[in-house]
């Protein structure tokens, strides 16, 4: 037997996905535990029970281990990364501190920003006390204007030994043109502190702009040590336990990685989570034939939406964190404050929902935890959409009385409603917001939400995703199997990936084809960055096929905005200029409509990018599941509070394919229910997947 | 807010919208904010304006057909009435015919805008057959024509040798761009391609608040649209009403100064008198100087942008900004003010020069407010990066293009220190929600800049128990070019604007300087001739030999500097916030080879305390016992005792009886030239007069005023009506 395996470490539950070649899916949680590891060795013994087989044994039959956490993540939120240092050219050592302004704002939400006592949430990233400033200076074009003192730099490396320090993040000024300096303080940080943990801007952040290279430098040297560490143990736990295939890192691109890759940059796997979660979407959208797709994710406080067009997720280059900008290439979640924990209230008359969040703990009022304020779960609760009896699989009775009276205490009489039509009017306004989110996804970028497929995921996403569906126009919603375990399928579902850039700049007159010189540095640094996605995807073994997209980012003279547009051959010539122009113009234009292109600004090239993706042997698709089982039925409210409707529930963990059931129903999965409205139809495909028409059979 | 001089009564709350579902109202309240969002992520995506994208210096808001605000992006707050006034203008004025998809262009101060780069763009929104609504954008154009480079004219006697007015020009005529005035507008200035590129990206942010309406409406209907945004105003409107009723009534003042307008460097006073009873606030400027013969001037549209901008950022934190705030204010001022100037009085600098000093005096007036609350006092603050010194180049840039930059750096000083916290280093203004600057890397890139450094300037911060934030400063070349022409001019270089409130110390005043042949190969050397300008040297010459240094203004200080935790104050060395010498002159810490003397600073503090005030008064009949009630800052009590109501120090010392003006038994002394150790340079007109408790020593408070005169009193409020809060507390 092989077993396909995805693991993602949350903050409450780590969740495990198997595949096996016999085609049986299944998905377990196991707690988090401090160290990480245990919660995932538990996972596995749990799925090794399920399987009546020894945890050795079980090991030793995983054909492909993928992994994502959020290790890193706490580790820098809750200051128990490595003790780290920051080299910066001389007068600049303040760029952490300085934050471009952005520092102090960062981390607030809308309802926040006006708001300036609350600003500087966070400190930077290392404190002024461990930045040092080193005498040396390149400038623009890549001179080097002041040579690096090295007896000035050995001499701070020395202090800074002597202060405990176990990681240097060094960033100087246009290392991205010139690494010489950044390379040479390498290995006197190497030689002046032993077995120190040494990250260059150059290397982890190759971009134009030192406040983002400098705190993803700093983020990943703090990182390093720790990640390490942990990565290499999980490794070896596994290897000693007969495991055979290497663990495979989610990474914020998308792809996976060889953890020896990523010990030298866990930066690059910061925001794993959600980055499974899309590549888990995706990976089922290959699979049933969809190209365009928008997974959204409804957990406890927050929603998340990520957009998968024409078959690629929708990136981003940066992305903040604990008040630091973060310049990894990643797929682009968006969120809000807006999740089954979002509080509502009722002041000067008005009702508002979140963002503020009643979390784990206390909860929402009908989990009995002290928790006195009403919550989106405790209106779907009262409306029917939750069973009290039946919460998370039965694991946790809900206190229907408390939900009744924290909504009709704190917002059904003060707004003169009955309780039914506030707890209504909580899911409308927090479903018209996530609905905002969704528009801003799609439309902002000039994309039409119903060219889109919906995929509804997390604890309360499918019995959101109706409202959600009609809201932008779409007929229907797609439940996935592993729809509460969904970054975990996508860490086993995914390919290899690398990703990388490299600073290119050229300026370009209207009407004008940039010299050919110009042309053969940026095709130089094209080929570079692809050489260094083989050389890091060749480190895994098993990618049988190497694909590579090559891209340049444009922007009209003077923007400050730029567009990625591929870029076909291996070499940027004068035709690939012209070309690259043209599409970046056709792009322009479905953003920002038809006329919006102004070519007599000229174009402004800023970088290259490489993306390679190495194909990984797809797993075992499952094909066996249960029919659901009818368990009963109640009241249920379906936009109308004052009349709610007999609604049949249903139960199953996996339903088979074929299965079809009509609506009004409810089809409760452990961990989840999908709501079926009135007139819509719910039907399983062969992989387990619930396809939900609003319009019922047609 | 009311805009009469005469200062006639607020209209009061709008016609009371009919009762609308609290659901319907609250989902259509979202989306009417989402917009004013979105509308900026348009325009900040197509600019071409350093200012708009890596900056913050633009505005996109909706409006009602009567110019009120409805909601607004998180930029800008003193622009925040600008647009209505023009929509209000347009209603006014016959000729001015509104069609569907028409655009109005205009930078005209007279009429509406706070100076003339400040070029907006406004166009109707037309639900059901008439407008419902309008949708506004502005954003800072780096130079709009003028007799100098960037619009900024310090020699300009009149508006004319200004930049272009445009008073307000239809731009598109349903739907139909006039290719010839747009023609027009961008012939009149020295960069037309990043005007052009703008004003597209004007119409595409209208564009975009037009089709999401559109789809509010055919949702929602016209009526329900307008019964929305009715009620978001009278809402925020009730919700300031609800705070100014919690806070004490009474007046309190707010002074401040700028120095130098182009021609002399003379001193220009805006002083404020801000009255609070019940549920409104009369903000009064009467008291401020005469317009000025340059380009230092505000007109009454900078006035109530700069007002605006104060109360909304520093009373309605929590509230949903839009006009329903300002009604409950009204502004007094008479014409041909410093801040209500006169045709045709150059106003071509009025957004960092009068109306910057409006805010300072506005927002120090309403933190006094603040501060006597003993429901907000926590978060009651001193005054933020008190000015936006300039400096901007144009030439021929490195790519042989022609350029011009305006340096978006300044941005970069120090926020004020609150009640209960430090001020931010390098934080900047509170009156621009979400400020940013650009990478340096970035400006290297696209400009012919070299930095030197850009880093946090030690002791800038005004002292105090909590200490202002410190400043950031540059020094700078040229990069690839040799020669370009440089604006160099500030106010604050001999004004201390960043106050500090309960005897907090202002932070640095502006320091700028160009090295002259202080560059060799590139690098700089310890030759060269430094020269240190007053506040506004005005154009002149830079080349790739010269450095341009600049420090900017740290923010304000709250609490007497003896108070300061001592072991925060050796934190702030270590980190290098603060040397050794000022913790032991002004903070008196001793830290000797970074280890705090605990016993040596306790006997300098209390020694420092002595010599302030000579010997402590021990005259029983000052003293009183009683537990304070209430207080008017953390260092001023009110308590009672058979005789009545005083103000007492912390000391329990007797400063006023019977009213609240307690610098009367305070001990006084004026400075007319500080030490070096507070970074502070006085103007020849300007002292400040540090006021300190007789009984010990401690400092009250901090007061810039002009030679010869004192400060007038801050806070007169009824002891009563402080007392029944206290207790209500």
């Amino acid at each position: 037997m092989g077993f396909f395996i995805g693991t993602d470490v949350g903050g409450t539950f780590t969740d495990l996905w198997v595949a096996s070649d016999d085609g049986q899916t299944r998905v377990f949680k196991s707690p988090t535990t401090a160290d990480v590891l245990g919660g995932v060795i538990d996972a596995i013994h749990l799925a090794a029970e399920a399987w009546g087989l020894e945890f050795n044994a079980f090991c030793a039959q995983i054909e492909r281990f993928g992994h994502g956490t959020t290790v890193g993540l706490n580790a820098l939120l809750t200051g128990t990364a490595a003790k780290t240092a920051v080299l910066a050219t001389r007068g600049f050592g303040d760029t952490l501190e300085i934050g471009r302004l952005r520092r102090q704002t960062s981390g607030m939400n809308e309802t926040e920003f006006t708001d300036a006592y609350l600003r500087n949430r966070f400190a930077p990233l290392v404190d002024r006390s461990l930045v040092v400033e080193i005498d040396e200076r390149i400038n623009v074009n890549g001179t080097v204007v002041q040579a690096l003192d090295e007896a000035q730099a050995r001499s701070e490396l020395r202090r800074l030994g002597g202060l405990g320090v176990e990681a240097v993040a060094v960033c100087t000024l246009w290392s991205t043109v010139n690494p010489v300096h950044e390379q040479r303080l390498r290995l006197l940080a190497q030689e002046e502190i032993a077995g120190v943990f040494v990250s260059l801007s150059h290397e982890i952040s190759p971009a134009v702009g030192e406040y983002a290279r400098m705190s993803t430098t700093a983020a990943n040297a703090a990182l390093g040590p720790l990640a390490g560490r942990y990565l290499a143990k999980l490794e070896s736990t596994l290897r000693e336990a007969g495991m055979r295939v290497p663990v495979l890192m989610m990474t914020c691109s998308g792809g996976v990685l060889p953890t020896e890759v990523l010990n030298e940059r866990p930066a690059y796997a910061l925001f794993s989570g959600p980055a499974g979660g899309v590549m888990g979407t995706l990976a089922i959208g290959e699979r049933i034939g969809l190209r365009n797709l928008l997974t959204t994710d409804i957990g406890g406080t927050s929603f998340d939406v990520g957009v998968v067009a024409d078959g690629r997720p929708i990136m981003r280059s940066e992305i903040a964190l604990a008040g630091a900008d973060i310049r990894v290439h990643s797929i682009d979640v968006d969120s809000i404050g807006a999740g089954g924990g979002s509080i509502a209230s009722v002041s000067f008359g008005e009702l508002r929902v979140g963002p503020a969040s009643a979390g784990a703990n206390p909860g929402p009022a009908c989990y009995g935890r002290g928790g006195l304020r009403p919550t989106a779960t405790d209106a779907d609760l009262v409306l029917g959409v939750l069973d009290a009896d039946h919460f998370i699989g039965g694991r946790m009775r809900l206190d229907r009385a408390a939900a009744e009276r924290a909504i009709r205490e704190q917002v059904a009489e003060p707004l003169g409603m009955t309780v039914m039509q506030a707890a209504w009017g909580i899911r409308e306004v927090l479903d018209s917001r996530m609905a905002d989110l969704l528009r801003r996804m799609t439309i902002e970028r000039g994309y039409d939400p119903r060219d889109f497929a919906l995929f509804a995921n997390g604890g309360a996403g499918p019995s959101h995703a109706w409202v959600l569906a009609a809201e932008l126009g779409l007929d229907s919603f797609i439940v996935p199997t592993a729809a509460t375990a969904v970054s975990a399928f996508g860490t086993g579902n995914a390919d290899l990936g690398f990703t990388t850039e490299s600073p290119a700049y050229l300026r370009v007159r209207p009407g004008a084809v940039p010299p050919a010189a110009d042309l053969v540095r940026v095709s130089d640094a094209l080929e570079a960055a692809v050489a260094e996605v083989r050389r890091n995807l060749a480190l895994a073994t098993t990618a049988s096929e190497v694909r590579i997209d090559r891209s340049v980012s444009i922007r009209f003279r003077g923007q400050t905005h730029h567009l990625d547009v591929p870029v076909a051959g291996e070499r940027f010539d004068a035709a690939a200029f012209s070309e690259a122009a043209a599409h970046f113009e056709r792009d322009y234009e479905q953003l920002f409509g038809r006329g919006a292109a102004f070519s007599r600004a000229g174009y402004e090239l800023l970088s290259v990018r490489a993306a390679g993706r190495g194909m990984l042997p797809p797993p075992a698709h499952a094909t066996r599941g249960d029919p659901p089982q009818p368990a009963g039925s109640r009241k249920v409210v379906f936009r109308d509070a004052d009349h709610p409707v007999d609604t049949a529930i249903w139960r199953t963990v996996y339903p088979a394919a074929g299965t079809v059931i009509d609506g009004p129903a409810i089809i409760e999965f452990p961990g989840q229910s999908v709501v079926v409205p009135p007139l819509a139809r719910a039907t399983a495909d062969e992989h387990g997947n619930l396809h939900v028409n609003l319009r019922g059979a047609a | 807010m009311s805009m009469s001089p005469s200062g006639a009564a607020s209209p009061g709350a709008a016609a009371g919208a009919a009762a609308m579902n609290a659901v319907t109202f609250e989902v259509i309240r979202n989306r009417l904010v989402a917009i004013a969002e979105e509308m900026r992520i348009a325009l900040q995506s197509v600019s071409g304006s350093p200012t708009v994208t890596e900056a913050s210096d633009f505005f996109t808001g909706l409006f009602r057909p009567d110019g009120s605000v409805v909601s607004m992006g998180f930029q800008v707050s003193f622009q925040a009435p600008v647009s209505g006034t023009v929509i209000r203008h347009i209603n006014a004025s016959p000729h001015l015919k509104v069609r569907e998809g028409d655009m109005f262009i205009g930078n005209d101060p007279f009429i509406g805008a706070l100076h003339q780069n400040d070029v907006q763009m406004i166009g109707p929104i037309h639900a059901g057959g008439r407008v419902i609504a309008w949708a506004g954008v502005q954003a800072h154009q780096t130079d709009v024509g003028g007799m100098d480079f960037a619009s900024w004219c310090p020699k300009a006697k009149n508006v004319f040798q200004e930049g272009i007015r445009i008073p307000c020009v239809k731009l598109l005529d349903r739907g139909e761009l006039r290719e010839d005035v747009l023609e027009m507008i961008t012939t009149a200035s020295r960069l037309p391609d990043a005007l052009g590129l703008d004003i597209r990206a004007f119409i595409a942010t209208i564009n975009v608040a037009r089709e999401r309406i559109a789809d509010l409406e055919s949702r929602y209907g016209a009526d329900l649209l307008e019964q929305a945004m009715l009620r978001m105003m009278d809402s925020s409107e009730a919700r300031m009403r609800a705070r100014l009723r919690e806070l004490p009534d009474g007046v309190y003042r707010g002074t401040d100064y700028l120095e130098h307008d182009g021609h002399t460097n003379t001193l220009y006073r805006i002083a404020v008198e801000i009255t609070k009873r019940g549920d409104s606030l009369t903000l009064d400027y009467s008291g401020s100087s005469p317009q000025a013969p340059g380009f230092i001037n505000a007109t009454r549209a900078g006035l109530m942008g700069g007002a605006c901008g104060s109360i909304l950022s520093t009373l309605a934190w929590d509230i949903q900004w839009n006009e329903g705030i300002l009604r409950t204010a009204t502004v007094v001022a008479p014409d041909g003010l410093i801040c209500t100037a006169q045709f045709p009085a150059p106003v071509g600098s009025a957004t960092v020069e009068t109306i910057w000093v409006v805010s300072n005096a506005t927002m120090l007036a309403l933190n006094r407010m603040l501060a006597a609350s003993p429901r907000y006092r926590e978060r009651a603050q001193t005054i933020s990066d008190g000015c936006m010194a300039t400096f901007n180049l144009g030439g021929i840039n490195q790519f042989g293009e022609p350029f011009g930059l305006h340096l978006m750096d300044p941005l970069a000083a120090g926020s004020g220190a609150w009640a209960t916290r430090d001020g931010v280093d390098a934080g900047g203004p509170i009156t621009s929600p979400v400020p940013t600057v650009a990478d340096v890397e970035r400006n290297e890139q696209v400009s012919p800049l070299f930095y030197l450094h850009r880093r946090l300037a030690a002791d800038t911060g005004g002292a105090g128990r909590f200490r202002g934030g410190l400043t950031a400063e540059v020094a700078l070349t040229l990069g690839g070019i040799e020669r370009a022409e440089a604006l160099v001019m500030t106010h604050g270089a001999e004004v201390p604007n960043t106050m500090g409130l309960a005897g907090g110390w202002p932070g640095s005043t502006v320091v700028q300087r160009m090295g002259h042949d202080a560059i060799r190969e590139g690098r700089p050397h310890a030759g060269g001739r430094w020269e240190v300008f007053g506040p506004k040297p005005g154009l002149m010459e830079m080349t790739n030999r010269d450095i341009f240094s600049v420090t900017w203004q740290g923010g304000g200080g709250w609490g007497d500097p003896l108070d300061r935790d001592a072991q925060v104050v050796a934190r702030d060395i270590e980190r290098g916030a603060i040397t050794t010498h000022v913790a032991s002159v002004i903070y008196g810490v001793l830290v000797r080879d970074g280890v705090l003397s605990v016993d040596e600073t306790t006997r300098l503090r209390a020694a420092l305390r002595r010599q302030r005030v000579g010997d402590f008064t021990t005259d029983p009949a000052r003293f009183l016992t009683a537990r304070p009630i209430a207080a008017l800052t953390d260092s001023l009590f009110v308590a009672r005792d058979q005789r009545g109501l005083h103000v007492v120090s912390r000391a329990g010392c007797i400063l006023a009886s019977g009213h609240s003006r307690w610098r009367e038994g305070a001990v006084g002394r004026t400075w007319e030239k500080l030490p070096p150790e507070y970074c502070i340079r006085l103007h020849e007109r300007l002292a400040i007069t540090t006021w300190y408790c007789p009984a010990s020593g401690a400092l009250l408070a901090v007061d810039v005023h002009e030679r010869g005169q004192r400060a007038a009193d801050d806070v007169i409020v009824e002891l009563a009506d402080l007392e029944r809060m206290g207790n209500a507390a």
